[in-house]
């Protein structure tokens, strides 16, 4: 009741008060209320508190709904994210992770989503790649992006778009299966040179825990010099090959299904994380609209009894000074 | 060897190893009873979005060419 009475007060004395001493601070609050309680309403209006908590109400519900579609989504691609392992397992068995070879012509291959509302599992592949960017840069080394994914691409473009070689997006319109990715693998090996190709990816652990991983792949060429140098890849002579073909050419072969195989693995998990995050970001955000609805009613609900309060106390006082 | 005189063949008309492999896999995909058939071929639809970048700037974006069902 203060409160409205105080207001309206202002209101009077408003046009009393100078306009050039305090022009912007009661220009902005003049306006304020006038949109709160117009003038000679009776109390303030809770018009704006309705429709804000109308609205909120809306989020919520987009929210909740959204989560439980990635909810669903990810049980659906957990399954074959984790049974894709499988494949890129035995060429780790083989040819080894060599993450620290040090290479001239480096193709670091950022795996992201299409769509955004997935809390930071872009970000962190983007960061993860620009790090890598780094430490492989040096004065006669090239190192060139490959860009899976809308997301990652508007991070990049911003300060390193003349190192993006390939872009490619609209990968999940249909469901991910091995054929799309090794046909976008080959698009790949076709069009770049490379030593070394590094493969940033979100890998998944749980619905809240994902790891930006990185998956190395190197050329025949590499391998072969790396196996003459020994370490895990010495031990490649020891395996006997069956047919005509040389070791050069069996190297080859490996390499390029290695790399379609570490690239299907990296875009399912990726594309797992990517459902697990949005799950969490929405259950926390609707979480925070519930939070905030509960502010708004009891705000709401407290401007409305005042007012109730006020009109009773003035009908009352009115009453009693007739009779008294 | 069958496979030791087909690396050649394949490698010289410019496949590299995964269209050969894809091509051998979509083989075997036909080969396959009509309620198996149509399920698994549905697995080898390929719909991607490839722009190479040149001087900072993407060129004309396009469409992945189906690769696969055109050539069989």
């Amino acid at each position: 009741m203060a409160m409205s009475a105080l207001r309206r007060e202002g209101k009077r004395l408003f046009p009393l008060i100078s306009p050039t001493s305090i022009n912007a601070t009661t220009a902005r609050s003049s306006l304020v209320s006038e949109e709160l309680a117009p003038y000679g309403a009776r109390s303030i209006s809770t018009q704006i508190v309705r429709n804000r908590m109308k609205s909120v109400k809306n989020i919520q519900k987009i929210t909740k709904a959204m989560k439980m579609v990635a909810a669903s989504k990810l049980r659906a691609i957990q399954v074959r994210a984790e049974n894709s392992r499988g494949l890129w397992q035995p060429f780790t068995a083989l040819l080894g992770d060599s993450p620290s070879v040090n290479v001239k012509k480096n193709i670091i291959v950022t795996v992201s989503s299409d769509k955004g509302l997935c809390g930071g599992i872009n970000s962190t592949s983007v960061k993860m790649s620009k790090g890598i960017h780094k430490m492989n840069a040096g004065p006669d080394k090239e190192t060139k992006y490959v860009v899976v994914g809308e997301k990652a691409k508007a991070q990049l473009v911003r300060d390193s778009k003349k190192d993006i070689e390939i872009s490619i997006t609209e990968l999940q319109k249909n469901p991910l299966n091995y054929t799309q990715v090794s046909v976008l693998a080959d698009d790949i090996l076709k069009n770049v040179e490379y030593d070394a190709l590094r493969i940033v990816f979100n890998k998944f652990q749980s619905v809240v825990s994902f790891v930006p991983t990185v998956a190395t792949v190197l050329s025949p060429e590499v391998i072969e010099k790396e196996a003459e140098s020994g370490g895990t890849l010495g031990d490649l002579d020891n395996y006997e090959i069956e047919g005509g073909e040389t070791k050069g050419e069996v190297l080859q072969n490996l390499a390029e299904f290695q790399f379609s195989c570490v690239l299907f693995n990296a875009i399912l998990e990726n594309a797992c994380s990517e459902q697990g995050a949005r799950m969490s970001a929405m259950d926390s955000s609707s979480r925070n609209a519930g939070d905030m609805l509960d502010r708004l009613t009891l705000t709401y609900n407290r401007t409305r009894q005042a007012s109730i309060t006020t009109e009773l106390i003035e009908i009352i006082s009115g009453a009693s000074a007739l009779t008294g | 060897m069958s496979s030791g005189a087909a690396v050649p063949f394949w490698r010289a008309a410019g496949m590299t190893y995964i269209t050969y492999s894809n091509i051998c896999a979509s083989l075997v995909r036909n080969c396959l009873k009509e309620p198996h058939k149509t399920e698994a071929i549905s697995r080898e639809k390929v719909h991607f979005a490839v722009s190479k970048w040149a001087e900072g700037k993407p060129q004309k974006p396009s469409n992945s060419p189906l690769t696969l069902s055109t050539s069989i």
